[in-house]
């Protein structure tokens, strides 16, 4: 499958999801590289949008935008959902793969695009008053996309409606323990050094 | 010979070059303004300190601890000598004029004891809040005594209840305002003939979320020891041409620390910019001990935390900041009040005992003009000035807002959009941009028109010749 027809069928699974993520697991539709290029395409949106939505519902402060700061934003809060959900769906019998997580997770991104690009165009020709249709297209969105990765999430684990959604709710704790952990991780790490910094400075300045 | 001659020549034209280089008088403190996200803005300094007098050289001897100045309409400026429990009057000249220690009432003499206010009405009646000894004093200009007011008597107050009078303002209609120490109840006040009327403009109660949870799920005996959930009293008052009352209250958590209360006590100050007239929007924030409103509804309010005076205009957008503490002219020990007449402002220093006048340098006037045009409604005289006040600052976000504004009635749409952006006023930014989008979809919809429908008919024109020529060869093909 050529990568044009690849991109269209993601296309497809944004708008029939059911069917979409079905043949995604089961007649191997899915590709990585797609899921990874729809994640790229986000994080460019994402930065388009803060430089360039409209000065009426845009308000950054021009001198603090940074495009390094989207992969803090998207890139690791998406690692971060597919390894949190990874290693709770091996012990929760989940049927998914990592890779199969990774290329659901990453299609569903899909609407966060259809919707921004209009929305960013429409965001310059409309005032205060319309600002609303801005924030509702902007919703829409989110909602689109959360509705995909919930459908994804239900077919790639084949669970029921029930625990898919206590399943993401979950997800989110386990994002909360890994940030948790990777602070303390680094705090330990930061005092060891420090402390063995002290020790060196203690003998080398002993004469 | 030559080369001394030389040498004479060079030694003299830098001589006059260092005088030509006449420095302004450095201040002893930086101008800024805070923009659209709160960042303080270094912006050129407003007012200077010009001149500074203690009570030696004023030929009263040192003022001990004075606490309260006011200027009034006359140009007499009066200080009130709390220590020394006299008021000192000056002339403009900053001569003493007169020096009121004394006075007759009931035949017998009276003085002073600690007082803490002062307000001189613009007939020149004096009134002073004789703060230990429990009472308004009124004074003829000349000093002869008038009435004393006393503690306000009524049924609504409490048994405990304790008055000491700290500030007292007086508005049009002769009604007395009293600021009490320890009230928390709102400002004292007095009908003209000094009858007890009620209190008025009451602070919010204000409380953390978190505390109340305690509270309520501790037990009583807890809860006694507590901090108690009530408002925060005034501490300073002054009133406005209107007859509006202008109050602050020093808490360094409010968000309105100055309010402008109408006769009925409602706080109706305005509040157009991003950020409420809290002085520095830093972490450890300013608390008001003063208020002063001079014309047009700018009003400059003094913080005690690092002795700065705030000017503010009526929309509730800072102007400029001036003074510092320091131990420079022009700078504070403890600073405690604050007044301003005509283009001077003075601040007074209780620890130091002296008064400190500004003048307006040509920013200074410049903005001041500026913006009594622009509240006056007078947008195209006022971005002249604007324009001028940016020449000489570029940061000054309130410049290009009147700029734009005045582009806006002028209808050079395009061009007011610009300057809106540039001094982040989204309200107006979106009223050009609506007039804008309008004029330019009145001047280029046919020619939009005109190219969508071409190229609807050249599609549709496209597809029918493709489906002859497919019919033509599948026709060939079957042939």
């Amino acid at each position: 499958m050529s990568l044009i027809k690849e991109l269209r069928y993601s296309l497809h699974v944004a708008v029939r999801p059911f069917d979409g993520y079905w043949d995604l697991k089961y007649e191997n539709k899915g590709r990585l590289r797609v899921a990874l290029l729809v994640l790229f395409a986000v994080t460019v949106t994402m930065i388009v949008k803060r430089q360039y939505a409209g000065y009426v519902v845009n308000d950054n402060y021009p001198l603090s935008l940074n495009s390094i700061n989207e992969f803090k934003y998207i890139v690791l809060p998406f690692l971060l959902w597919c390894i949190a959900n990874w290693s709770l769906t091996t012990l929760m019998d989940g049927e998914g793969k990592f890779k199969d997580i990774l290329i659901a997770t990453g299609y569903a991104m899909l609407p966060l695009i259809l919707v921004n690009i209009p929305n960013i165009l429409l965001s310059n020709v409309i005032t205060l008053r319309e600002s609303s249709f801005y924030y509702l297209l902007d919703s829409f969105g989110m909602l689109w996309f959360v509705w995909l990765l919930f459908i994804g999430t239900k077919t790639v684990h084949q669970y029921s409606v029930f625990k898919t959604i206590s399943t993401m709710l979950l997800t989110l704790v386990v994002m909360g323990v890994v940030i948790f952990l990777g602070l303390l991780f680094f705090s330990l790490i930061q005092q060891i050094i420090s402390f063995g910094y002290t020790l060196y400075q203690e003998i080398t300045l002993r004469e | 010979m030559r080369v001394k001659s030389w040498l004479i020549v060079l030694a003299a034209s830098l001589l006059i070059a260092g005088i030509g280089t006449n420095q302004a008088h450095a201040a002893p403190y930086e101008g800024y303004t805070y923009n659209y996200w709160g960042n303080a803005v270094k912006s050129p300094i407003a007012f200077l300190p010009s001149r500074v007098i203690t009570g030696e050289e004023a030929g009263t001897g040192t003022w001990q601890s004075p606490l309260d100045i006011y200027a009034a309409k006359d140009g007499l400026l009066y200080v009130l000598d709390s220590g020394n429990a006299r008021i000192v009057v000056l002339n403009d000249k900053w001569e003493t004029v007169r020096v009121i220690q004394q006075f007759e009432h009931g035949g017998k003499q009276d003085s002073f004891l600690n007082p803490e206010g002062l307000f001189v009405t613009e007939a020149g009646q004096i009134y002073v809040a004789d703060t230990e000894n429990k009472r308004i004093v009124e004074l003829n200009q000349d000093g002869t005594f008038v009435r004393a007011i006393g503690a306000p008597e009524s049924d609504v107050l409490s048994e405990t209840f304790e008055y000491f009078p700290r500030k007292v303002i007086v508005d049009k209609a002769g009604r007395i305002y009293v600021v009490g120490r320890g009230v928390y109840e709102g400002l004292i006040e007095f009908d003209s003939d000094g009858r007890f009327t009620g209190f008025m403009g009451t602070n919010r109660v204000q409380f953390d979320p978190v505390d109340l949870f305690w509270k309520t799920v501790s037990t009583k005996e807890q809860r006694e020891k507590m901090i108690r959930f009530i408002p925060l009293e005034f501490n300073n008052a002054d009133v406005d041409d209107g007859g509006f009352i202008y109050t602050t209250t020093a808490d360094k958590n409010t968000t309105s620390a100055v309010k402008r209360l109408n006769p009925s006590g409602i706080d109706v100050l305005r509040v157009n910019g991003e950020f409420a007239p809290v002085g520095d929007l830093s972490m450890n924030r300013s608390s008001f001990i003063d208020i002063k409103v001079s014309s047009n509804g700018v009003y400059r309010a003094l913080d005690s935390t690092r002795g700065r005076v705030f000017t503010y205009n009526e929309d509730g957008n800072l102007l400029y900041v001036i003074g510092q503490l320091g131990n420079q002219v022009g700078t504070f020990k403890n600073p405690v009040a604050v007044e301003s007449h005509g283009d001077a402002i003075y601040v007074l220093d209780r620890d130091l005992g002296r008064i400190t006048e500004f003048k307006a340098t040509t920013f200074g006037s410049l903005v001041n003009e500026a913006n009594r045009l622009y509240s006056s409604g007078k947008h195209t005289e006022a971005a002249k000035l604007w324009e001028e006040v940016l020449r000489l600052d570029a940061n000054y976000e309130m410049a290009y807002v009147g700029i734009g504004k005045s582009m806006l009635r002028e209808g050079k749409y395009k061009e007011a959009m610009t300057y809106l952006k540039l001094g982040n006023d989204r309200e107006y930014y979106s009223k050009a941009l609506a007039k804008y989008r309008r004029e330019y979809m009145r001047e280029y919809f046919g020619m939009y028109m005109t190219i969508a429908i071409g190229l609807l008919i050249g599609v549709i024109a496209w597809r029918r010749i493709t489906r002859a020529k497919n019919e033509r060869r599948i026709g060939d093909v079957a042939n």
